[in-house]
């Protein structure tokens, strides 16, 4: 049976770094257990370019692996935590 | 308000101010640290800042920062373990050399196989070390993958008497300079002498079809020619003067001559299948050392037999007492140049293992050692022409290795020469293969 991954959607459209950084972070570390239990994965919402630099590398650091899909008017950026 | 109630107040808003700057100033120091932008004031007033909690949010990130690194860490140890267990139990030798031929790495096996256990190979140049060299080999693949960049595929090199099969690829830099070689190598020694031996009897069995060939067809005429003279000979009625007769009694004698060579040849060539039984060796070498009594004594030979009895082995009676007999001749015929006092030829056997283990050795002027390789070759003799056909020894060792033994010799120039052979006692596990 397929195991199903929670996305935990996070949309801060309209902001720009370093609030995208710091409100990713935060929602990262709220929700860690979770992440890191493979039971969810985020996804990060974002028309703010320099966030698909930042929150990749950042996010990259701690452990996650990071996917940035460009989207019509925004940027898709995914959060899992490796195995 | 009294006016030190302002100054007060004055005090405590500059103190305020003071640490709102140091919060913002190391908020912003951790941002450049996670590569983004300084908060600007117009951004976020101190209020929120200080309720947005950026250096709880960083500290807590820093805190899965690190506990990545330290999972990284411990995975990083787990596969360089299990890779230098790969390294070390590879059943091949494999080394890491850097540009100026010093050995950087090297695992067990290459220790095992190249490296003196007194010492210390890294850091000194691997052609000292594995090749016990000054400088490397022309045909040395390090040399080559270090020159050209570019890998060296299966050279086969000799090392320190053995002889490798090697593999060399280069390591290079992020930019792509050769910065040393990975040369993997495998004792190929067995190999070849396995190959040898194949070799060798293939060369036998060429030379024994074509022995046996020749021995057939010349076989009936050299009968033919024996038998009419020797019907001649016998014939008081043919007036032969003796001149003649003379000349027709070298014919008979040479004739007979050629027919032990054909003899040695037909058995060479294993035209006479083996009549396997339970022997006593010591009958056997008796039998055989009865019979050339007379040589021992006319030559003035000592013979030293230890003979323990009750060795039986499994084989053909008549073949192991060729075998002997060879042997036992070869050693007479050694001392024919030798004008010492204290000739003696020394028969022992002995039980070894599943094997009985017959030794005849004399104290003869020896056999030089470049001879010795080709001494069970067919044909092969140092003895003058006339004297020995080169047959005696290759029929011995075909013989022996028929019965699923071996035969070997040593030999010192000046000091005498021992033959050895084992044949499966009898009762023991039938060998697999020619020990």
């Amino acid at each position: 049976m397929e195991r199903t991954v929670e996305d935990i959607v996070l949309d801060i459209r309209g902001q720009i770094c370093p609030a995208c950084l710091l409100i990713t972070l935060s929602e990262l570390n709220n929700n860690k257990e979770r992440l890191k239990g493979a039971k969810a994965r985020m996804i990060v919402k974002t028309d703010h370019r320099d966030a698909t630099r930042t929150i990749p590398g950042a996010a990259f650091a701690m452990g996650y692996s990071v996917s940035v899909v460009q989207k019509d008017r925004h940027y898709e950026i995914t959060l899992e935590h490796e195995k | 308000m009294s006016s030190a109630g302002k100054i007060e107040e004055k005090d405590l808003r500059t103190s305020n101010e003071r640490l709102k700057k140091y919060i913002r100033d190391k908020v912003n120091h951790l941002l450049s640290v996670m590569g983004t932008k300084p908060l600007g004031r117009e951004e976020l007033d101190d209020s929120t800042l200080i309720e947005l909690d950026p250096i709880g949010i960083i500290a807590r990130s820093f805190a899965q920062v690190l506990e990545h690194q330290k999972e990284t860490n411990r995975r990083l140890t787990v596969a360089k373990d299990q890779l230098q267990a790969v390294f070390d139990t590879a059943g091949v030798c494999i080394s890491i050399i850097d540009e100026d031929m010093r050995i950087v790495n090297c695992n067990e096996k290459q220790k095992e196989l190249l490296v003196s256990p007194d010492a210390n190979a890294i850091g000194r140049h691997c052609y000292e070390i594995y090749c016990g060299k000054d400088s490397p080999s022309l045909d040395c693949p390090a040399v080559e993958t270090l020159a050209t960049g570019r890998p060296v595929f299966i050279r086969e090199v000799k090392k320190k008497n053995k002889h490798f099969q090697i593999v060399t690829s280069p390591l290079k830099d992020s930019d792509g300079n050769v910065t040393g070689v990975i040369e993997v190598s495998m004792d190929v020694t067995e190999k070849k002498k396995a190959e040898e031996l194949m070799h060798q009897a293939e060369k036998l069995t060429a030379i024994g079809l074509l022995a046996g060939g020749i021995a057939h067809e010349l076989n009936n005429p050299l009968g033919n020619i024996l038998g009419y003279a020797t019907l001649v000979l016998k014939d008081r009625e043919s007036g032969l003067a003796p001149e003649h007769r003379e000349k027709l009694e070298i014919i008979v004698e040479q004739a007979k001559k050629g027919s032990d060579i054909i003899r040695g040849l037909l058995d060479f060539s294993r035209q006479s299948v083996p009549s396997f039984s339970d022997v006593a060796i010591d009958g056997i070498i008796g039998k055989t050392m009865r019979t050339l009594q007379n040589r021992f004594s006319s030559q003035r030979i000592k013979t030293d037999v230890a003979l323990p009895g009750a060795l039986i082995v499994r084989a053909d009676p008549r073949q192991i007492e060729l075998v002997v007999l060879n042997l036992l001749l070869n050693s007479i015929q050694a001392f024919e140049a030798v004008s010492r006092r204290d000739k003696t030829i020394r028969v022992g056997a002995s039980r070894d293992g599943d094997f009985v283990r017959v030794s005849i050795a004399d104290n003869g002027p020896g056999i030089p050692g470049e001879v010795l390789p080709g001494i069970f070759d067919p044909f092969f003799t140092t003895k003058p022409i006339g004297k020995g056909a080169g047959l005696g020894l290759s029929i011995c060792s075909g013989i022996i290795k028929e019965h699923k033994g071996s035969i070997h010799v040593s030999s010192e120039a000046g000091r005498g020469t021992e033959f050895v052979f084992l044949l499966p006692a009898s009762g023991a596990p039938h060998p697999v293969e020619t020990r």
